[in-house]
């Protein structure tokens, strides 16, 4: 039943979305219900899968094949809190998507696309063997290099073209360093290698390649230009899905399944304080409402990863809450931010303001998923905020700390300036509130943010099972 | 053990009876001997995993024939695994060649394209079954000559400037060759490979004077020129972009493999195990996978991308003949098949442009995906492959030459290989972004996709590459069952 279940979690979406365009031809309603239904699938078998994976009686399959591979999935706890906190955004971008994508072209290709990119996701969660892994991590590359050009302008398609070079390039470097383990130990299977200690070259290689997934500095360069795709898009890239995976990748091996140097313990917080204070700064420069947000996920992954690196469970627990409550912000406002293009026609912050009166529920949408994103209680982005600071400091490295309550700081500033250029001041626009899918998909998010602050015992405890800690 | 012994036979009687036929018949005639060669084609493909099905049963790892009269004469032919993989492989391509000429090859043309390929197909059906190194000259020659009147087919003044330059490099790989095969026929009394694997086996002294590496750095040479491998690449692009595309796909598709990488790793067997040609032809493969893939970059050519990409493969395949090994023979034999297939595809596209649209310069191309979506997907399917984006097959045969080439401790090739393979990506995306995404320009509005033969080929082959790739654990079961690996 568990092994059916987490197999239909993978082949829903990723077989699915093959049918989309057949379906598209004919009728464009039961395209998207479909779509729909696929990502709802996988994120109910996700959360099926939750009893088994936190009672210990995970769902395994594991094939055999010659020279060291296999084909392996494991639904385990960490797997499981990653497949449902990815696909419930998910599944909101989908539903935001059937008002923001209709007057386009190539929907059959986008809805495929966004389909294929959830399935992959989720067998990129739940895969238990390296090979595996960059296969999904490759495919997710592909779909994100349709996506981004999906509006098919020449600027689209180079910046979609720079996003796939960099990641594709980052995996391959990766790759590398998976072969390098498959060399020392005869297998890519990671149930066989489990407490392996990593040379110190693989571990940087992989990094390489988790960095440039995650987008974080030197290698985040992409990630703000890919924001000329469309909204759903960027929020499903930049927020819920494509950025987290180098983030899980990282749980994943280096703490997870493999032992990594205690010296990347320090070498990986002074990258992500150093990504998270220069993102920081752009975000305050830019004028760009979607690079503002873009920015700012280059300087909250920075936390997340801080959290997942500082070597204390706790702060595991820190980094893992605050990747499913920056998801849900985050995707939130990007899809405020898509409501706002839609009705305007421009991104440009300085043609904009005062678009609260005309636009009151995508304000306050805005406004809450702002609140959780700067870390203000009792929204969930606090805990998960605190947490991770906390632990840093009280781990002696007083230093990162300050550098990240800067860094937080700078947070709440270019958030609040982006609020009060594009909601506050005087009407420089005329405008109109979005559709009601749309509304409804940023209320949900919104919502969302705010109960899973208040509520925030429930995310804990799975986050706490998650890393280990009882 | 009599059914491999008429399936044997039948790869050397198929194409000679084609090319008899073909020239006996009426040019009024010419579309039943068109069929007739299909039908060769395809029957060979069957033929091919037949053997490969009898091998297996028959649990033996090869067969030696021969056209006896007398039984005193030794068998001429060896039929290994590795032979039906490339009669596969030729009998796949000419096929597709075969379905692509049917629409572009123009109508005075045909007859004498069909003759060619008959006799090219001896050669290279030839070049896979030798056991000597003679006669594997003997049908080297056989295909340089049929392939430049191919080239020369078209008779413009450029197609003739290539064909031309083709038959001058094709020369000088001759005299390479012709002198390197007297050079160790004087030292050693024979050619016969069998006997050459064993004395360098049993003397090392003999393998170690200067004669004896003159002699393998001329054969090399020669091989390495027919393969395209830089610095011998010179002739390809040329020959590539001015032949018909019919030609093209049986030039980059099966050619340069069976001419060039097959007979280099039948070759370097004979050399044994001597590491400074591994790391010489280790360095090559490195510097023809950047300088390829570097040209290809800069190509407003259709088929001249395809012709440098061509060139940056044979790379990966020179680095897994140099890795060697059982895991570097099956990943350069399986990139072998797998760029045949995917290498055809893109040339089948090529044709399908040419056709409908009339022009293969991509700065005159855009957006088509809408009006060619099945010549949009196909390619772009083709083109993850060639990039090794997995789970497509391309990226399989890479990934057991770069694992090949990590146990023989070439790591630093390895990881080379690796990165320059983003180059692949990078001018594929180039070739996407102008031919097929982006917006349709206004005179393009109105163009067709292809229809019959040119759809039907680029079906086929997307088909045959999604199943390579999602089967591949098959492969890998099949191998290992049959003792392989």
């Amino acid at each position: 039943m568990k092994e059916i279940l987490m197999l239909a979690a993978i082949c829903v979406p990723l077989l699915g979305a093959f049918l989309i365009p057949i379906f598209g031809k004919a009728i464009t309603k039961l395209r998207n219900a479909l779509a729909l239904i696929f990502v709802l699938t996988a994120l109910l078998c996700s959360i099926l899968l939750l009893p088994y994976a936190v009672a210990d009686n995970d769902a395994v399959i594991h094939i055999y094949l010659p020279l060291g591979l296999s084909i392996g999935f494991h639904a385990d706890a960490l797997a499981v809190f990653m497949a449902i906190t990815s696909t419930l955004v998910s599944s909101v971008i989908v539903l935001y998507s059937f008002g923001y994508i209709k007057d386009y072209p190539n929907q059959n290709e986008y809805y495929l696309m966004i389909c294929l990119f959830i399935g992959a996701m989720m067998g990129l969660v739940y895969s238990s063997n390296l090979i595996l892994l960059y296969m999904f991590w490759e495919i997710t590359s592909f779909c994100s290099w349709r996506l981004i050009g999906f509006y098919r302008d020449r600027t689209a398609l180079i910046r979609a073209n720079k996003a796939f070079i960099t990641t594709v390039l980052g995996a391959l470097i990766m790759l590398i360093g998976f072969i390098g383990i498959y060399a020392e130990t005869g297998t890519f299977d990671l149930s066989v290698i489990k407490g392996y200690t990593l040379p110190s070259w693989i571990v940087a290689v992989i990094l390489v390649g988790i960095l440039t997934k995650s987008a974080t500095f030197p290698l985040h360069n992409w990630l703000p230009d890919a924001g000329v795709a469309p909204s759903p898009v960027t929020s499903l890239l930049h927020a819920a899905v494509l950025v987290k995976i180098g983030l899980y990748a990282y749980v994943r091996l280096f703490v997870v399944e493999l032992n990594i140097d205690k010296v990347f313990e320090t070498i990986v917080p002074v990258i992500a304080a150093v990504s998270a204070l220069l993102s920081a700064g752009a975000a305050l420069k830019a004028t760009d409402i979607k690079r503002v947000i873009a920015y700012s996920t280059i300087s909250q992954i920075a936390f997340i990863l801080l959290g997942l690196s500082c070597g204390v469970e706790v702060g595991l627990a820190g980094g893992l809450l605050y990747i499913l409550a920056h998801s849900i912000a985050k995707g939130g406002l990007f899809l405020c931010a898509g409501i706002v293009e839609h009705a305007l026609h421009t991104k440009d912050m300085s043609k904009m303001g005062g678009l609260i009166k005309t636009m009151p529920v995508t304000a306050i949408s805005c406004l809450f998923c702002a609140l959780s994103v700067m870390g203000i209680p009792p929204f969930g982005g606090f805990f998960a905020k605190f947490l991770v600071i906390d632990e840093i400091v009280s781990a002696g490295q007083i230093t990162l700390g300050i550098i990240f309550i800067i860094g937080a700081i700078m947070t709440v500033l270019y958030l609040a300036r982006m609020f009060s250029l594009v909601f506050l001041g005087e009407e420089k626009a005329k405008a109109h509130e979005g559709t009601k899918v749309m509304l409804a998909s940023v209320i949900i998010l919104a919502v969302l943010s705010l109960f899973m602050g208040i509520l925030i015992n429930l995310p804990t405890e799975l986050v706490k099972m998650v890393g280990g800690l009882q | 053990m009599r059914a491999l012994q008429y399936v044997s036979m039948l790869f050397v009687i198929i194409p000679l009876t084609a090319l008899i036929v073909c020239s006996l018949i009426k040019r009024s005639r010419q579309n039943a001997a068109f069929y007739l060669l299909s039908a060769f084609a395809a029957a060979q493909v069957g033929l091919a995993l037949y053997g490969l099905m009898l091998f297996n049963s028959l649990n033996i790892s090869e067969y030696s024939f021969g056209f006896h009269i007398t039984q005193a004469v030794a068998d001429v032919f060896t039929l290994k695994p590795a032979s039906l993989v490339m009669l596969l492989c030729i009998g796949l391509v000419s096929f597709t060649s075969l379905l692509v000429a049917y629409k572009t090859m123009p109508a005075n043309k045909k007859l004498s394209y069909l003759r060619l390929l008959s006799a090219l197909i001896i050669g290279m059906n030839g070049i896979v079954l030798v056991n000597d190194l003679f006669t594997m000259y003997l049908f080297i020659e056989i295909i340089g000559i049929s392939s430049f009147v191919l080239i020369s087919t078209t008779k413009t003044e450029e197609g003739l400037e290539s064909a031309f330059i083709y038959l001058v490099m094709s020369s000088l790989a001759s005299i390479m060759l012709l002198t390197g095969l007297a050079f160790i026929f004087m030292r050693t009394g024979s050619l016969k490979f069998e006997y050459l694997i064993a004395i360098n086996n049993t003397s090392a002294e003999v393998s170690q004077n200067a004669l004896t590496y003159l002699s393998y750095i001329l054969v090399i040479s020669g091989l390495l020129i027919k393969t395209g491998a830089v610095p011998f690449h010179s002739w390809l692009p040329d020959a590539h972009q001015s032949a018909d595309t019919s030609v093209s796909v049986l030039l980059s598709g099966i050619v340069i493999k069976a001419a060039g990488v097959y007979c280099l790793m039948r070759v370097t067997d004979i050399f044994g195990n001597l590491y400074a040609i591994r790391l010489s032809l280790a360095i090559l493969g490195v510097i023809t996978i950047a300088v390829g893939a570097m040209f290809a970059l800069h190509q407003n050519h259709f088929k001249r991308i395809l012709a440098y990409s061509s060139v940056s493969q044979m790379g990966y395949m020179l680095l897994g003949i140099s890795a060697g090994g059982i895991l570097g023979f099956i990943g350069t034999m399986l990139h072998i098949f797998n760029h045949a297939v995917f290498k055809s595809t893109l040339f089948t596209n090529a044709a399908a442009l040419h056709e409908e649209v009339h022009t293969l310069d991509i700065d005159k191309l855009g957006g088509l995906q809408k009006q060619m979506p099945i010549t949009a997907t196909t390619s772009l399917i083709a083109f993850l492959s060639t990039a090794g984006i997995p789970p497509l097959s391309g990226f399989w045969s890479k990934l057991l030459i770069i694992i090949a080439l990590w146990k023989a401790n070439f790591i630093g090739f390895a990881a080379a290989a690796l990165v320059l393979s983003i180059f692949t990506a990078a001018y594929f995306l180039r070739l996407q972004m102008n031919v097929f995404w982006g917006q349709t320009p206004e005179h393009l509005q109105s163009i067709k996709e292809v229809k019959g033969t040119i759809r039907f080929a680029e079906i086929m082959l997307t088909i045959i590459t999604i199943a390579v790739g999602l089967g591949f654990p098959f492969i890998l079961l099949f191998l290992e069952a049959s003792g392989i690996i």
